[in-house]
């Protein structure tokens, strides 16, 4: 019994400062901003209570809402595929037995270690429609660029683009995965007649399913919740507001953010926030769910 | 029985640490005031005139031995959002730095200066101050700010261009037609189909621009009252229209997303309509560009409707030290300081500092037709005194105005969604709306 209670003693020890903060900093703002998002709330007042009326006004009448649902759904369903299959393409050929495979990997993981915001500048200035380094080439070839940053038609697009060069984290955890498919398969499949492909199809695929899944989940939590990206692109256009030309690229975190910290809605953001909690939740469930379906753990 | 009491005393010392930490983590890290003197603290824009301000409160220091000012430089970008979360903290600096614009939104916590304006008029001459500036400076017959310099929506124009083109210099009795004619004159054809240089720039993403030509045509973003919008109505959209057909029809501006960066400046575009007079210095030290200024083009309904927007000095509501503040405030403001402002290339809040600017002999720095800057005064309007109206204007209004310059709206569409939707915000979180 005594060693029993000094165990649990050692535990509150060791874990009590740990959910100290976690309840501190974590906990208690995410409760109080569930209860600040049924309140008028612009800091320099007291909390109002107004019942749901932040939640009504944002689905309702809100301008911003769903332009930036809208345009975080398509970046996600759009981006995240994309990001996953450049990935394990870029891992698949990085596993191959070639000679400077390591300097390889490290040069294709490379670009993942600057933040998402350098790229956003940078390629910014490759984009810009009036002596953009893109419209340039193009004007030398005689055709005339289009205003890629600053048509709603290509900003969304051009910010796809450029986030598609943080695919060096999901490139190494597919790069794990693949090293721990045991190589007796695909020797076996090799003498039964099997070409590249149906290796691939029939013994790769499943036994990475594990990893797929993975950056599949943390792709889309990813994805949902872009703002550096979007912020610094806003910035670099010299935009007065986030998430122009005419919200094409207002992404769900950005709104969140000008809500909070541009205007100080902070009831209003909460709402936002916490919508948007119910939304990765519910979406992971779904993906969770969904995953016993393809997902082989090799059980 | 011993052994539960060492529980229960190393459970309180482990809660005692904690608290200790917090206390810690939370105490206030205000540097304290030299005995003997006040500290007072000011919330300041990072500014290209920083050491112009570092000498002004060292004079100040000096003539008030027992005033000590401590300023903190903010970036600007971060200022209304650093100063509202230290309002929210209880931690506001005495004196900030603000403008008329942002001064409804910031109004919960600014001192009302009504007292010390009326007690010290004469010190301060209030009479100095132009009648357009002493109308920016009150909300609701009150004061809340005192000034330092200004913007004015002004017509800027690059000789050079004109002269090249063949073109007259604008005149104080320019229309829209006028603009309109000598901008297709000065767009100059380039390779690819697209213009090089352009007869006027566009200013995007913000009211600068278009609010100038809403209000020559007539019409007001908002109800006197605020509490409803008025875009929606007839001469607020043909001043949108106006804005859009620059590109659309007459051919004078580039079309939305290509208008050259830094146009003027690079010489690419050759007027702008608006514009903003903080750039002044920027484009004096371009030694290419000769530029000048004239009155705003007459719209449908008159020259009235450019903008006019003051920049100054609010004290705190909490500041401990009002009266120390008031008299750093009024230190920063009086002639002598204008003055210093207004050879940073600035205009004159000061009517007597703009007349001493106007009659001095000798040849004088762009713009060369001051006395048009200062004639626009006249015209200027304060953009509308509402708590909300940055906020409506940029995420409620722009993005429908940007929509109606891609061509994705009608000037009556935008209008009408713009106005639906900002009345919509009102009915939310204004109490006022009905």
């Amino acid at each position: 019994m005594n060693l029993r209670r000094a165990e649990s003693r050692w535990f509150w020890c060791f874990a009590g400062p740990a959910l100290v903060g976690f309840g501190a900093f974590n906990l208690w703002p995410m409760l109080y901003s569930l209860g600040l998002s049924f309140c008028r709330y612009e800091v320099v007042a007291p909390p109002q209570f107004i019942g749901w009326q932040n939640y009504a006004y944002l689905f309702g009448h809100d301008p911003s809402f769903w332009p930036s649902v809208r345009v975080t759904l398509v970046f996600t369903a759009v981006q995240v595929p994309l990001a996953l299959g450049a990935a394990l393409a870029l891992a698949l050929l990085l596993h191959q037995p070639v000679r400077g495979r390591g300097f390889w990997r490290a040069v294709y993981f490379l670009p993942s270690i600057l933040p998402q915001a350098v790229f956003a500048v940078v390629f910014s200035f490759i984009f810009q429609a009036d002596g953009g380094l893109l419209n340039q080439g193009l004007a030398l070839a005689g055709i005339q660029g289009a205003a890629w940053t600053t048509s709603p038609t290509w900003a969304l697009p051009v910010l796809i683009l450029v986030s598609l060069w943080g695919f060096g984290y999901p490139m190494v955890i597919f790069l794990g995965g693949l090293q721990n498919v045991p190589r007796e398969l695909y020797e076996a499949a090799h003498m039964d007649g099997a070409g590249a492909w149906a290796r691939f199809r029939h013994i790769t695929l499943p036994l990475i399913s594990p990893v797929i899944f993975f950056n599949g989940v943390m792709g889309v939590i990813g994805a949902l919740k872009v703002f550096d990206l979007a912020y610094a692109f806003s910035l670099a256009q010299g935009q007065m507001t986030p998430g122009g030309p005419a919200r094409a690229t207002l992404f769900y975190g950005l709104n969140l953010y000008q809500q909070a910290f541009g205007y100080f809605h902070m009831g209003l953001a909460s709402a936002l926030a916490w919508l948007l909690f119910a939304f990765i939740l519910l979406l992971t469930v779904i993906n969770f769910r969904l995953s016993r379906r393809w997902v082989h753990y090799g059980d | 029985m011993l052994s539960r009491l060492r529980e229960l005393l190393s459970w309180c010392l482990v809660l005692l640490l904690a608290g200790l930490g917090f206390w810690w983590a939370g105490r206030s890290r205000e540097p304290r005031s030299e005995p003997g003197r006040t500290e007072i603290t000011w919330y300041m824009i990072i500014t290209p005139l920083r050491g112009l301000y570092e000498e002004q409160v060292a004079a100040f220091e000096r003539a008030h031995p027992g005033i000590k000012v401590r300023i903190c430089w903010v970036p600007g970008g971060e200022f209304n959002v650093k100063l509202k979360t230290l309002a929210a903290a209880h931690q506001l600096p005495d004196l900030f730095f603000t403008g008329d614009v942002w001064l409804s939104y910031l109004l919960p916590f600014t001192r009302d200066l009504t007292p010390y304006v009326q007690r010290d008029a004469a010190e301060i001459g209030l009479e100095d101050y132009f009648p357009a500036i002493r109308r920016a400076m009150q909300l609701e017959g009150r004061y809340y700010i005192l000034p330092e310099y200004l913007n004015l929506s002004l017509l800027y124009y690059n000789r050079r261009m004109l002269a090249a083109a063949g073109q007259p210099e604008p005149t104080a009795d320019w229309t829209w037609a006028d603009l309109v004619r000598a901008g297709q004159a000065l767009t100059q054809p380039g390779r690819g189909g697209r213009p090089d240089t352009w007869g006027c720039a566009r200013v995007e993403g913000w009211w600068g621009e278009w609010l100038i030509y809403v209000r020559q045509a007539g019409g007001q973003v908002f109800t006197p009252d605020g509490r409803r919008c008025l875009l929606d109505a007839p001469a607020a959209v043909a001043g949108l229209r106006f804005y859009l057909e620059k590109s659309s029809r007459y051919r004078i501006s580039a079309p939305a997303g290509f208008e050259p960066l830094n146009g003027f400046v690079n010489q690419r575009v050759a007027m702008v309509l608006g514009g903003h007079t903080n750039y002044w210095l920027n484009y004096n030290q371009m030694p290419a560009l000769d530029w000048d200024v004239q009155l705003l083009p007459a719209g449908p309904a008159g020259r009235s409707g450019g903008e006019l927007a003051i920049a100054g000095y609010s004290i705190s509501r909490t500041s401990r030290h009002p009266e120390e503040t008031w008299q750093l405030v009024k230190y920063l403001t009086r002639p002598e300081a204008i003055a210093a402002v207004v050879r940073h290339g600035h205009l004159s809040v000061r009517r007597s500092v703009a007349d001493a600017v106007l009659q001095a002999p000798g040849p004088r720095a762009n713009p060369r037709n001051l006395a048009a800057a200062y004639r626009q005064f006249e015209f200027g309007e304060p953009i509308p005194h509402h708590a909300n109206y940055i906020e409506l204007m940029f995420q409620v209004v722009q993005p429908e105005v940007d929509r109606m310059l891609l061509g994705e709206l009608t000037p009556e569409e935008a209008g009408r969604r713009a106005a639906a939707a900002v009345n919509a915000f009102l009915a939310t979180f204004d109490p006022r709306a009905g």
